[in-house]
């Protein structure tokens, strides 16, 4: 009686799939880069897309501003340069993540993704470094662009480097949190697209906070990219910037919380 | 028995014969337009409200960005706004949808159906122009109330807006035809959206491009659009307005003439 039972057994445990998550910091590391290259090689097609939207938005913006303008004054064009950048940085993490997420759900490609033994925070770090490298270098070339064109008094602090990191992994787990919680890829690619249209326009990023409504302004202060531009700013241009601190502070609240849903949203066995 | 079948049989054929004549190509029209619509029907207001956004947004935001709107900012802004929801329907929302047909495969079938192709052409520029309209007036009113600004509408505004909306739902149209790929299609239009956005003079003079750029823009649409809207909607603000209708006309015609050309192609 036995036997039968234990032949039962045994095929079962053969055919488990090797899919346990290893752990330990040697795994993480190789999880890691393998992750970063798998990013990177999977994007490749659309690199061109992201080339062309970001030098649209970049430099297209910062080139474009002095149109709206019969001369443009240097508050509108330092606004507009140190705001760009910002959305430079979002573009990858913000906007084109969570709709390649969405197109992943619509072709059956996202499951298979899931169903890869690498842990949770190897997958975000891994997708943060490539959001990193597709915004970094697009933000180098709209400043340079802005000092060429507009002449402006920049002054790069150490300060950038926490500002755009921290930008970007705001951004980052925001989109991360909406391609991955949101399970129908149609909002997902509306909210995004509405989100452009905020960060663009309804957000003051590229534009003093003074020249829109009371009210937006208060509830912009509640959304992350009125502190992005704040401590982007800061750090880009000399003097004394007020309200960098709590700018900080909201976008670590904003990070982890999307971290968090993102995570949850990963974790949880569909 | 085998009499009965034969003199059944012609009534299982389909109707093969080609049938011509204006009665024909009328009722063709009203049917295309009657089957289109009912497709369309789940999406018209989602349309609607996406071309209010668009353009009652779009004449927000561009305040935004003013440390002073002057009063002639605002008219250029508020006289904008009808222009900016006509555009993103033809040039994106047509295109959109042409290419969303042709990768359903619902492209090919229309075609099949036994009505000639320039009625099912006609259909769409007739319903795209209607639809246009109800965005294109809420995105003046919002902006005429955010800015406060007086217009003096005259009867001109009526030829103006259609000639516009016709205009560019033939050259979307022709656009999404002539280009067969359609991510190429949603590239074309994403990037022309950008560049009618910040780099036409459609919410700001054209006195403020660098002139070779101003000279490009009388040639193209977008500008030509806003100085006949304009003219519609204030007194005395705009000259060369007779060579805006023209231009524009001239691409009403190259948009018919493209979606023409291929739809008379067999393949």
């Amino acid at each position: 009686m036995t036997t039968p039972k234990m032949a039962e057994v045994l095929p079962a445990s053969v055919i488990v799939p090797h899919g346990t998550v290893e752990r330990g910091a040697r795994h993480w590391s190789h999880d890691y880069v393998v992750m970063v290259r798998w990013h990177l090689a999977d994007l490749r097609i659309w690199l061109m897309t992201l080339t062309a939207v970001q030098l649209l938005s970049g430099v297209g913006f910062v080139l474009g501003i002095s149109l709206f303008f019969t001369h443009i004054p240097m508050t509108a064009a330092l606004f507009v340069s140190t705001g760009v950048p910002v959305i430079n940085l979002l573009m990858v993490g913000m906007i084109l993540g969570p709709q390649l997420v969405a197109d992943q759900r619509s072709s059956g490609s996202y499951e298979y993704l899931r169903s890869m033994p690498v842990s949770r925070s190897v997958t975000g770090a891994a997708w943060y470094t490539v959001c990193l490298i597709g915004g970094v270098p697009a933000m180098i070339v709209s400043l340079g662009v802005a000092r060429l064109r507009y002449d402006l008094p920049l002054h790069v602090s150490p300060m950038i480097v926490p500002a755009v990191l921290l930008t970007s992994f705001a951004g980052t787990m925001l989109g991360y949190a909406i391609g991955h919680a949101i399970g129908n890829p149609m909002a997902t690619r509306l909210i995004t697209q509405l989100l452009v249209f905020v960060v663009f326009g309804f957000a003051p990023v590229m534009f003093p906070l003074s020249q829109m409504p009371r009210w937006l302004g208060a509830v912009n202060w509640w959304l992350p990219f009125r502190h992005m531009a704040v401590v982007m700013r800061s750090a880009l241009t000399p003097g004394v910037h007020t309200a960098v601190m709590s700018g900080y502070v909201v976008l670590c609240v904003w990070a982890v919380v999307c971290a968090a849903l993102a995570g949850r949203a990963l974790g949880r066995r569909p | 028995m085998t009499a009965g079948v034969l003199a059944g049989r012609p009534r299982h054929l389909p109707q093969s014969e080609l049938r011509s004549g204006i009665g024909y190509w009328v009722a063709s029209l009203v049917t295309m337009m009657r089957f289109d619509y009912g497709r369309m029907r789940q999406w018209a207001g989602m349309m609607i409200v996406i071309q209010t956004m668009m353009g009652a947004g779009m004449a927000l935001l561009y305040g935004f960005f003013y440390p002073h709107i002057t009063a002639m900012r605002a008219l250029y802004i508020t006289t904008g706004a009808p222009t900016l929801a006509l555009i993103p329907l033809g040039f994106v929302m047509v295109p959109g949808t042409v290419a969303q047909q042709k990768l359903e495969g619902t492209f090919d079938y229309i075609w099949s159906l036994p009505a000639p192709r320039s009625a099912q052409a006609a259909s769409t520029f007739v319903l795209y122009t209607l639809l246009a309209l109800p965005g294109s007036v809420l995105a003046l009113l919002v902006a005429a109330w955010r800015y406060d600004v007086h217009l003096s509408v005259s009867l001109l505004l009526i030829p103006a807006v259609l000639l516009c909306a016709l205009m560019a739902t033939t050259v979307g149209y022709g656009l999404a035809l002539a280009v067969s790929n359609p991510i190429v299609t949603n590239v074309v239009t994403n990037a022309l959206m950008f560049v009618v956005l910040l780099f036409s003079p459609i919410v700001y003079p054209a006195s403020q491009l660098p002139a070779w750029l101003a000279t490009v823009h009388y040639f193209l649409p977008f500008y030509n659009m806003a100085v006949v809207i304009r003219a519609g909607l204030t007194f005395g603000a705009v000259d060369h307005l007779t060579t805006s209708f023209i231009v524009l006309a001239a691409w009403a015609v190259v948009g018919a003439a493209a979606t023409a050309w291929v739809v008379g192609r067999r393949r």
